[in-house]
């Protein structure tokens, strides 16, 4: 059985947290005026020793919606098993 | 300040006074070479068959010079205390003479290369920022709350590294505010003088 494009999982580390929100940038240094939503994730895990590990990551609003329908897909899956 | 010669160190110095001024000297300039530029042991070997020595004798001798400069140089001691360090070695007159020449001449730039080596933290390079309104999150809609997100570029020893913080503008405001507030004191003042 060839791993075509399967994804590289670690399966010993444990999802821990999920934590989001929904922001807006109104300003920044390199552009006075902004109006750019988007969306911040903050992931707690456990890898298989046990140590906790914070992972935090954004996401624009295109993105966030690529990464909602894996989890729309997800679940239509499990549905079927 | 005197300089503690260890009994290993005196041993390998003891090399020097076996051989010619013309050889002490030729061991003084590649001594401070190995300084500028790191050792090169083939060069022990070339030395060790011309002087008929083993390459370990000529290597010892050349890293007890090393030592003596760098130590010398590291706490700068003054003419008179090289002189007396030497001294106890019981070199000739001509030998202690061209070591303290070797000292003084090698000196300046050996505290330069010397001051190079002391551990680096991390220096700004960089700021960038970004001011933010959180609209809601996992457990509390609705909201209307500003923060501030700072990615600071860093460098260290050539790596560039980055930390992205976040904080509220109020706690910056205030660690600002605190700052500026801070430097106005006569304290401050008199440091930046000094320092400009």
């Amino acid at each position: 059985m060839e791993g075509s494009s399967e994804p590289l999982l670690d399966a010993k580390s444990k999802l821990l947290d999920f934590q989001w929100k929904l922001g807006m940038a109104v300003s920044s240094d390199s552009c006075r005026s902004l109006k750019y939503p988007y969306v911040a994730v903050m992931l707690k895990v456990a890898d298989d020793s046990g140590q906790v590990k914070k992972k935090s990551f954004e996401m624009t609003i295109p993105q966030f919606q690529n990464f909602y329908r894996q989890f729309k897909e997800i679940a239509a899956v499990i549905e079927t098993v | 300040m005197l300089l503690d010669l260890s009994e290993e160190h005196k041993e390998h110095l003891a090399f020097l006074p076996q051989v010619d001024s013309a050889v002490v000297a030729e061991f003084g300039r590649i001594a401070v070479e190995f300084l500028r530029r790191g050792s090169n042991p083939k060069i022990y070997e070339g030395a060790a068959r011309k002087l008929s020595v083993s390459s370990d004798t000529v290597q010892h001798g050349v890293e007890g010079l090393i030592y003596l400069l760098t130590e010398s140089s590291k706490l700068m001691i003054s003419e008179l205390d090289f002189q007396d360090s030497v001294f106890v070695l019981g070199f000739s007159e001509e030998l202690n003479k061209l070591l303290l020449q070797l000292y003084l001449d090698n000196r300046k730039e050996i505290r330069t290369i010397l001051s190079e080596l002391a551990p680096d933290l991390p220096s700004y390079h960089s700021l960038e920022w970004r001011l933010d309104v959180q609209l809601a999150s996992r457990s509390l809609r609705q909201q209307i709350k500003p923060s501030v997100t700072i990615k600071l570029h860093l460098n260290q020893n050539g790596d560039h590294n980055t930390q992205v913080l976040q904080t509220d503008p109020a706690t910056l405001l205030h660690l600002v505010q605190q700052a500026l507030e801070e430097m106005k004191t006569n304290h401050c003042r008199r440091v930046v003088r000094n320092i400009k």
